[in-house]
């Protein structure tokens, strides 16, 4: 109710200002049915309603989406973001619910940290329908080909994981369920608990990098664990994570090659020793090296992606090197209408896999049929925990 | 005064000796790569598709260009369809030999900038019948040209070029080009595929005076193998404008018009 008077307020807010009003977004049916048993994953039905007023130098965008599940019966509505946009000569200023979206990675996140995620369906939306818009205040400086931006959350926002009686709920280690898990501790809504991150960018002819530091808070919690005499306690709790890190994207021969890469401070790892409460504190880095290309009219990318804990020791549940390789195809055909994609993440440490297929062809201008498979490879790993989940889905989709 | 006399025979016979000589299929395509197109460009592209059957779709875009003398640069915003609205694309292409273009894509979706891959030269730019390489101006040294012929085109004296690349593993075999004598502009233009089969016809329809620059307004590319035909039509063309450099950049990129 809240969110509906919180929309009505803003509409009429910018209807009074009697503003230009630009309206667009789609209407979606998803539906999608596990290939073991033929059980509905998915049946959705989203109207997404993207409101941009503009009147000289400021804008206001509304992007409210209504959700309408039929799996659970449940209408929903979600203000993925709502914003004013100031225009400057040399500056622009964004204050308000945002998606900030960082770095050169496709489908990973290592310097993208400022927006949380919604994990509730694993990785499968769309990366616009998985990041969780932020209230925040970001100010864009501009000097020539370069950018300095700085943004400041005042409220930390969690990622939003699954239920736990959702088919994309994690594998948990067996000591949690013996134990009894208390409710995650959030940093407290107040000025020293805010988020800091600023950017330095520059786009030119060379190359394309960004810098970047910010001083956030983990969006996972830790399992700390306090052994009681027959059982164990654990309490999840939020905690700093200050990092720095950098990207590029340079042009060699027709091709592009991309590198990003992040050093996060004191990352607090779980281990098996209970006598620090199963956690300790690691630097930790985070870096991929990807190349795209144009290979006979299909588009090719690779990404290698290292995960690697300074200071490692043998009691941690991570292991020290974590591996992924993704790659994407894609073709169209048809003057563009209909297009074949392909993109494929591979867990080297657990041999697992995650393939997604799907084809897509556009009836009309605006009317689009898509149909895919989320097929998941291997038993164990970010992708095997999952292979009882494997799905054939489709959407139909109308942008206006 | 005999001298006198020599020194203007002589210059007289040097006169009708250079007026005499013809021009190369080089010079008359170079001709063409260096009209004065004003140093920059505002226009509103609308791209009319349609296939065998009669059906139709259209992509409007507004695209601003700017010389920067060793450097052009180009920037596209998609208006519709709706499903690419608010996506840009920008490219600065050089005039130095083998330099590669820079391209980057702004999608809505993603929130950010992204770098491509410029050798999609022979993909067709928004499913049209031009590819990306179509719409750019390819350099003159990158061909061989011999003049075919003479010949009168719509009421005007055309040189018919056919120009053969340099390199190997092209997309066009070969392309003729029917050039206007004088005003060096591109009338027609035949593309061959790779089994020097005739595969499109462009024909310039309109031709504009805007600010004493010839401008192409309206043209047809024609695929006479899968006969499916791109109008392309600039409306609101603009010439010299003074666009602002800070056109070109990841900020208005993301900004949009």
């Amino acid at each position: 109710m809240r969110k509906i008077i919180l929309l009505v307020v803003i509409l009429s807010f910018a209807f009074m200002l009697n503003a230009q009003l630009e309206q667009r977004g789609f209407v979606r049916t998803h539906v999608g049915a596990l290939i073991e048993d033929g059980g509905y994953s998915v049946l959705q039905n989203t109207f997404d309603w993207r409101l941009d007023y503009g009147k000289g130098d400021v804008e206001l965008y509304v992007n409210p989406v209504f959700n309408y599940d039929g799996l659970n019966e449940n209408l929903e509505l979600n203000l993925r973001q709502a914003y004013f946009d100031i225009y400057f000569d040399n500056f622009d200023l964004r204050v308000g619910k945002q998606q900030i979206i960082w770095g050169k990675a496709d489908g990973v996140f290592i310097t993208d940290v400022i927006s949380p995620r919604d994990i509730s369906e694993f990785i499968l939306p769309d990366f616009d329908e998985i990041r969780i818009g932020i209230n925040a205040v970001k100010l864009d400086y501009y000097l020539g080909n370069s950018t300095l931006e700085a943004v400041w959350i005042p409220i930390f926002q969690p990622t939003i994981i699954p239920d736990a009686n959702s088919i994309w709920f994690p594998e948990m280690p067996d000591i949690f369920t013996q134990s009894i898990v208390e409710d995650a501790k959030e940093p407290e809504k107040k000025l020293s608990e805010s988020e800091l991150a600023i950017k330095y960018s520059y786009l030119g002819s060379a190359i394309d990098f960004e810098l970047m530091a910010a001083y956030m808070w983990d969006d996972n919690p830790t399992m700390h664990i306090y052994p009681q005499q027959e059982s164990l306690i654990i309490k999840p709790e939020y905690h700093r994570l200050p990092l720095v890190g950098a990207s590029f994207g340079k042009s060699i021969f027709g091709a592009v090659l991309r590198g990003e890469g992040a050093y996060y401070f004191d990352k607090k790892f779980m281990v098996e020793d209970f006598s620090v409460n199963g956690v300790k504190e690691k630097d930790y880095a985070h870096y991929l090296v990807g190349y795209d290309h144009n290979l006979f009219g299909v588009n090719v990318s690779f990404q290698f992606i290292q995960e690697y804990i300074l200071g490692y020791e043998n009691d941690f549940k991570n292991d020290e090197f974590s591996n992924t390789a993704t790659f994407l195809a894609s073709k169209t055909f048809l003057r563009e209408t209909l297009q074949f994609d392909i993109f494929g993440y591979y867990g080297v440490n657990n041999n697992d896999a995650l393939l997604r297929p799907k084809i897509s062809y556009d009836f009309i201008d605006g009317f689009n049929v898509l149909l895919g498979a989320n097929i998941f490879i291997g038993d164990e790993g970010n992708f095997g925990q999952y292979n009882e989940n494997e799905m054939l889905y489709m959407k139909l989709k109308y942008d206006f | 005064m005999k001298k006198l006399t020599l020194m203007l025979l002589v210059l007289l016979v040097m006169g009708t000796v250079l007026f005499a000589q013809e021009i190369t299929g080089l010079q008359v395509i170079e001709n063409v790569y260096s009209r004065p197109t004003g140093n920059d460009q505002t226009a509103d592209l609308t791209m009319t598709l349609e296939n065998s059957r009669g059906d139709q779709r259209v992509r409007i875009i507004k695209q601003f260009v700017k010389d920067f003398g060793e450097m052009e640069k180009k920037i596209m915003f998609f208006v519709s369809p709706a499903d690419v609205h608010n996506t840009a694309f920008m490219n600065w292409s050089y005039s130095a030999d083998g330099k590669n273009d820079d391209q980057w894509i702004y999608l809505p979706a993603l929130k950010r900038v992204k770098r491509i891959s410029s050798d999609t030269k022979s993909d067709y730019f928004m499913g049209s019948d031009f590819t990306y390489d179509d719409l750019g101006d390819r350099q003159p040294n990158a061909d061989s040209h011999t003049i075919l012929r003479e010949e009168e085109l719509d009421g005007e004296m055309c040189f018919v070029v056919e120009s053969i690349p340099n390199e190997e593993e092209q997309m066009y075999s070969k392309t003729i080009s029917w050039v206007v004598k004088d005003k060096w502009i591109g009338k027609k233009k035949e593309f061959y595929d790779e089994d020097e089969d005739l595969l499109k016809i462009l024909t310039v329809k309109e031709v504009e005076n805007i600010k004493d620059y010839l401008v192409i307004t309206i043209s047809e590319m024609h695929n006479v193998q899968k006969d499916h035909t791109t109008k392309m039509e600039l409306k609101n063309v603009k010439v010299n404008t003074g666009i602002s450099d800070n056109k070109f950049t990841e900020r208005m990129m993301k900004r949009g018009m």
